[in-house]
């Protein structure tokens, strides 16, 4: 039995539902689309419409059953789907060796996860990419916009001032031919900071209504390549009466923003935080939001401690195999360790450097 | 339900459809239990051509019976095995995918489900020859990765971009879309596949309970009946056109840290055949993080929870061999 | 092609009434017997009933139901009853490889049994699928010419009944008598057929709730079909799987010892108005099927656990 009147956009009354249910009989109106005077007729006559209402109803249905179609314009061939990946150009981290493990930087079209302990990172990791996603593409960037979504409270403007000056510098010192220059005069603080639109979420309620309304948001801003959420944990680890309520909800979430990826060419990036979980007796660190949020992300980058080295590790993806980098936050934001000078030495001024950016760490 | 429309057999005219709405009867069910003659009076209609239209409504959408016999040996003519390219799942699985079957990966983030999914698809249409429809829910489906997996196969560009034209890739999100391309790929659009290369052999849902879970709990029944489309659809599907369908699963924990597959009681009769997927973390994995295991939860062939240990890395393996493999023994534990 | 035979065969029933009423009088093999082990003493399917085989995935549903299916229509030389059987197949879930590795396995017992046995054990085999609940009634419509034209079928499987459950309690709106109806239709039509053809029905029922305490009966074994299709059955088998001790832990070979020796019970409660009796009885299954464990044996099972 064929149900596509379950679309909630179809008001149907249940004689109408049994029409449409019926394979036979949709299959036949689908066969007389080429007449669409006898259709409209006969469908008038078996559910007593007015006209109106059966134009809407057959608009709905053809609708919704051509827009999951399985008529093969709707399918890519993995080849096509290939070319189509090597036309998108991954975000860069300003952490080379990062962005190797990572075959170019975080990709587009895709979702990052970012996880991790208070203090060790994610949020400069994602306030770093809102910058190095505007980089020019004449150095090799994307030269897109960002949406930041800002639910802890910890997107600060001085940090970004930050981090975008040593990107601007950076690029200007690399800058070797005319076009470069050129758009070294375009990719100032100023544009960077112009580039960014933040929204403040405080709840979950907030936080969904926003997603709901972000598709629209995103056609109007066809230049935006990087969605941020820092963190999607924080609204949904407030008290929930049902927890398979908050996972029905994630689990809408993940759908939500991998659609978004996927059709405006956007780059999902979102932080998670940590919990302990017991099994067997021995008390494990796991990213937090349950096993099931796992799925939703296509990239999950893992940041740790040891010692007082911070360890990137890219824990679950498709095409990378699981690999560990060492990084470090240095002022100018995120970067590859310091192999050729001690970290030892550098890392607990950095640590408190960046303590006072990041107020994660006194709140927790 | 059917409902009754004029011209859907001879004698059912505009007349005749007017007397039986008012007698009651709109739909091939409500005419086909009724009873014919105490109808026929009503309709002032005879009892022999009322009783001519039953008999062609019920042969127009009845099932027919087949006899056993026949079955058999359609299916011992129609059913094809098809290996996943992995020795140690083709051993749980008793020799691989069965056309006509469902198959059930399941396993938490990152236990290799996709990779497996990946595996199966560039060996069927690299090795075998055949078409895939890959259909990716959860935008996990990386093609840079099934070349990966292709040139560890074969260094020629023209075989692999052969190989890669013949797995049909949808990106559908949600459940709706799901269902809408998978009725249209029954109703046709599977030969439409074949057209191009070899005949479709798989359709890979990746994953299944990504578009069903969201719909899930609470009191709604919405998510339950769609969930149960999704089934038939499936089914029917890989009956009616011999194909093996292979599907993901995410796991959940019950409440004493057992894991088992997600989608809840309903969902655990819909496939045949169910593995679990798992990280192996033990000592010896350390250095070896694509090192999984696999569990056969549910078969009807082979003995059940038996156990295999395979590396992800097998299929882009080098052509040196077979290292990237390792049984379990029966004294490891 | 095969729609117009069947018009045929159909009409020529209407033609002349008086072989359906022979068909209908003339006695069908009762299966009272079918699986003596399964049922109380005396306490077999007659005529007219109908078993219900309840139970969650994995608790022996389906081999339960291939075997009582192979002893149907295996030969009476092999200890079969040799009658015609209808296997209505709601879940698609129908393993005819599976099913003819059980039926060869009874069938190597026979001596001088060859392919010619297995095949004429399979044409006893009649197979409909059906993919909603309101194909299942016209189809259950259209097997009355099946069951007046074939005198040697007595028994009608269905795999299984909740198959559309969901789907039709989604389907018709708020209501749930109309959610139900189409189910209901079915199990009045059966019923009619049961009276007057005296067949014997089997259906699966899966179980749609885990129960929430594992020993304990409770909600979840509770039948949540219509109530006209529960008046109609007489037999319960309520399928379970007996855990392999308590060490639910337990990992590696140990384990898989275990789970090779999985034995499946089933509880028999028969609701028909003369008797009211309960039975218990214990199978594990084998290459060559299901196979009942003897009282004593099943003690053995458990002491080498």
């Amino acid at each position: 039995m064929q149900t596509y009147g379950q679309e909630g956009a179809l008001n149907t009354d249940t004689e109408l539902s049994h029409v449409l249910h019926d394979s036979k009989h949709q299959a036949a109106f689908y066969v007389e689309e080429n007449k669409p005077q006898d259709l409209l007729r006969s469908f008038i006559s078996e559910t007593g419409l007015s006209e109106e209402e059966a134009v809407e109803v057959l608009k709905a249905v053809k609708g919704g059953g051509g827009g999951g179609s399985g008529d093969f314009s709707a399918s890519l061939t993995a080849l096509e789907l290939l070319q189509k990946e090597e036309e998108l150009r991954s975000i860069v981290t300003f952490s080379s060796q990062l962005d190797e493990s990572l075959g170019g930087g975080i990709p587009v079209g895709k979702i990052t996860e970012v996880c991790g302990v208070p203090g060790i990172g994610k949020t400069q990791l994602c306030l770093q990419l809102a910058v190095d996603v505007q980089v020019p593409q004449c150095f090799g960037g994307v030269e897109g916009q960002v949406m930041f979504i800002d639910t802890e409270g910890s997107f600060l403007l001085q940090r970004v001032t930050d981090i975008a000056a040593a990107a601007v510098r950076h690029c200007s010192l690399l800058a070797e031919d005319d076009e470069q220059r050129a758009a070294t005069e375009t990719f100032t603080v100023e544009t960077v900071l112009s580039n960014i639109f933040l929204v403040r979420c405080h709840d979950h309620v907030e936080l969904l209504a926003e997603l709901h309304l972000l598709p629209d948001f995103l056609s109007q801003h066809p230049k935006i390549r990087l969605l941020v959420i820092d963190s999607v944990a924080f609204p949904f680890r407030l008290l929930f009466d049902e927890l398979s309520q908050r996972t029905r909800l994630l689990n809408g979430v993940g759908q939500q923003l991998i659609t978004m990826a996927i059709n405006y060419n956007i780059s999902v990036v979102i932080t998670n935080q940590m919990t302990t979980r017991i099994r067997d007796g021995q008390s494990h660190i796991v990213p937090a939001l349950g096993e099931c949020w796992g799925h939703a992300p296509t990239i999950r980058l893992l940041l740790q401690w040891e010692g007082s080295r911070r360890l990137a590790t890219i824990f679950k993806s498709p095409c990378h195999m699981e690999t560990m980098v060492q990084y470090q936050i240095t002022p100018e934001g995120f970067r590859d360790a310091d192999q050729s000078e001690m970290p030892q030495s550098k890392q607990p001024r950095m640590d408190t450097d960046q303590s006072a950016a990041d107020p994660k760490e006194t709140s927790s | 339900m059917v409902v009754l429309r004029e011209g859907m057999c001879p004698g059912l005219d505009e007349d005749l459809l007017r007397d039986l709405r008012a007698a009651d009867i709109k739909t091939v069910e409500d005419l086909v239990s009724s009873d014919i003659e105490g109808l026929a009076q009503k309709c002032s209609v005879s009892y022999k051509a009322l009783f001519a239209i039953r008999r062609v409504l019920l042969a127009q959408h009845t099932a027919f019976p087949v006899s056993g016999a026949d079955l058999y040996e359609e299916l011992l003519s129609s059913t094809a095995i098809l290996s996943t390219g992995n020795p140690s799942l083709d051993k749980l699985l008793d020799s691989g995918l069965y056309t006509g079957e469902i198959t059930e990966l399941s396993g938490g983030p990152g236990s290799g489900k996709s990779q497996v999914c990946f595996g199966v698809a560039v060996h069927i249409s690299y090795q075998l020859k055949q078409s895939v429809i890959y259909i990716d829910t959860t935008g996990g489906l990386a093609a840079s990765r099934l070349l990966q997996m292709l040139q560890a196969e074969t260094s020629n560009t023209e075989e692999q971009m052969e190989a890669l034209q013949r797995i049909h890739v949808f990106r559908l999100f949600d459940v709706y879309a799901l269902l809408g391309c998978l009725y249209s790929l029954r109703s046709g659009g599977l030969q439409q596949a074949s057209v191009g290369g070899g005949s479709v052999k798989a359709v890979i849902v990746d994953s299944v309970s990504a578009v069903i879970s969201p719909l899930l709990g609470g009191k709604q029944n919405e998510g339950m009946s769609l969930m149960i489309q999704v089934a038939g659809v499936l089914k029917t599907m890989a009956k009616d056109f011999n194909v093996a369908a292979l599907v993901t699963n995410h796991v959940t924990r019950s409440g004493s840290g057992e894991v088992q597959p997600g989608l809840g009681v309903s969902w655990s009769h819909i496939p045949r055949t169910r593995i679990l997927l798992e990280r192996v973390e033990k000592a010896a994995a350390v250095s070896r993080p694509s090192l999984r295991s696999a569990k056969l939860i549910k078969s009807s062939r082979q003995p059940c929870h038996i156990k295999e240990e395979f590396d992800l890395q097998w299929w882009s393996r080098s052509e040196k061999g077979s290292s990237g493999k390792r049984k379990l023994d029966e004294t490891d534990s | 092609m095969l729609c117009t035979v069947y018009i045929l065969e159909q009409s020529s029933v209407t033609v002349c009434a008086s072989p359906q009423l022979l068909a209908r009088l003339e006695a069908r093999r009762c299966l009272k017997d079918i699986e003596p082990r399964l049922f109380p003493e005396d306490g077999g399917p007659d005529q007219g009933a109908v078993v219900e085989l309840f139970g969650l995935e994995g608790t022996g549903k389906t081999e339960l139901l291939y075997h009582l299916l192979c002893r149907c229509v295996l030969p009476e030389a092999a200890g079969g009853l040799e009658v015609d059987v209808v296997f209505v197949d709601t879940d698609y879930s129908l393993d005819m490889l599976h099913l003819v590795s059980i039926l060869d396995s009874k069938l190597t017992l026979l001596a001088g049994a060859d392919e010619a046995a297995l095949r004429s054990c399979l044409s006893r085999l009649l197979v409909v699928h059906c993919y909603s609940s309101s194909q299942l009634l016209l189809t259950l419509h259209f097997l009355e010419t099946t069951l007046s034209s074939r005198p040697a079928l007595a028994l009608i499987l269905i795999d299984s009944i909740s198959a559309f459950y969901w789907v039709d309690r989604c389907e018709d709106g708020v209501s749930y008598t109309k959610q139900e109806e189409k189910l209901s239709r079915c199990a009045e039509l059966l019923g009619r057929l049961l009276r007057d053809y005296r067949i014997t029905v089997f259906a699966t029922c899966h179980a749609i709730r885990r129960p929430a305490v594992p020993s304990s009966s409770s909600d979840s074994e509770r039948s949540y079909l219509c109530r006209s299709w529960q008046r109609l059955v007489t037999h319960r088998l309520l399928c379970s799987r007996q855990k392999p001790g308590n060490n639910v832990a337990g990992e590696g070979g140990d384990d898989q010892e275990q789970r090779r020796h999985q034995i499946f019970t089933v509880h028999c409660t028969t609701t028909s108005s003369m008797v009211k009796a309960s039975w218990s009885s214990s199978f594990c299954v084998t290459e060559a099927g299901v196979e009942f464990l003897l009282e004593s044996e099943e003690n053995k099972c458990a002491a080498r656990q």
